[in-house]
């Protein structure tokens, strides 16, 4: 009977602390993009320069961007972290990194020296597999968070 | 919140609009809408002619073109030789001079970074991109 009894209590601990993890990860993911987002909002300049030099988009979209991008990573970020408007953060938060992926993958391919946009100019000495192992790396964890928010009660008694 | 993905995602985009606009607002007069060159950092033909003797040309497109025509005084500055003519434009350069750096057109990319670098890898200030290039040149010219 104290084992029984004793059941729920440890049930309730290994949530609770499965639950941790999961928050972990949405505060290491929304971090990436927090700080990724504040490089670029406070040199817009620079930014609409990186986008510039992938050589897809006329002068006014990249400047746009430049002023836009920056601002829905931070707020999706946030969203994370609050859980607020969660999945939908986290879907654009997906699309943007698939966006710049095809981008950088894009520009490697038709040979242009770019630096890329992801951590402003920051990031302006990686080499590509740098970029690609990140940005790959990012899109692992967002895709996880997707996942969990979507079938996150079965994951969890699966678990 | 019990709204769709899609509702959610729409909420998030729409909310980025408001600091994003006031970003732009607040940056205007540092970046141009029309071009990737600062308005301070442009120069019209006019202006740069009314310049004379303080100016020194610098074209920045490639030697064939270069050596087809050039802006009468101008000297190479391409990124393809950046080493080899850096030293020969920084002999003709003397504090107060201004430096006028063009490219082809107005879409061309070349005087935007040659003069950048110039700003940049040789310290130099006063360094401005025509507007136009060398199309904008000969239509003046005519």
């Amino acid at each position: 009977m104290k084992t029984a009894e004793k059941l729920p209590t440890i049930n309730y601990q290994l949530s609770t602390n499965r639950r941790f993890v999961w928050r972990i990860v949405d505060f290491a993911v929304a971090g990436i993009f927090i700080y990724a987002g504040a490089l670029k909002a406070i040199d817009p300049v620079q930014f609409a320069s990186d986008i510039d030099n992938y050589k897809m988009l006329p002068w006014p979209v990249s400047v746009a961007l430049a002023f836009y991008l920056p601002w829905l990573e931070i707020l999706c970020a946030l969203g994370l972290v609050f859980r607020f408007l969660y999945r939908g953060a986290l879907s654009i938060l997906s699309a943007s990194i698939v966006v710049f992926t095809l981008a950088t993958i894009g520009a490697k391919v038709r040979g242009l020296d770019i630096t890329c946009g992801c951590f402003g100019h920051a990031s302006q000495n990686w080499s590509f597999p740098a970029h690609l192992t990140t940005n790959l790396a990012i899109l692992a964890g967002l895709l996880l968070l997707s996942f969990k928010a979507t079938f996150g009660n079965r994951l969890q008694n699966s678990i | 919140m019990k709204s769709s993905l899609v509702g959610q995602a729409v909420i998030l985009a729409a909310l980025a609009l408001l600091p994003a606009a006031g970003e732009a607002i607040y940056f205007r007069d540092k970046i141009s809408w029309r071009s990737a060159i600062a308005p301070s950092e442009m120069v019209t033909v006019e202006q740069a002619r009314g310049w004379g003797d303080t100016a020194i040309w610098v074209d920045a497109r490639p030697d064939d073109e270069f050596a087809n025509d050039h802006v009468p005084g101008a000297i190479s500055l391409n990124e393809d030789r950046w080493n080899e003519l850096l030293p020969q434009f920084l002999a003709l350069w003397a504090p107060g001079k201004k430096t006028v750096v063009y490219c082809s057109s107005l879409s061309c990319n070349s005087s935007r970074e040659v003069a950048r670098r110039l700003r940049k890898e040789a310290q130099l200030s006063d360094v401005f991109v025509l507007e136009g290039g060398w199309e904008a040149w000969l239509k003046k010219k005519r």
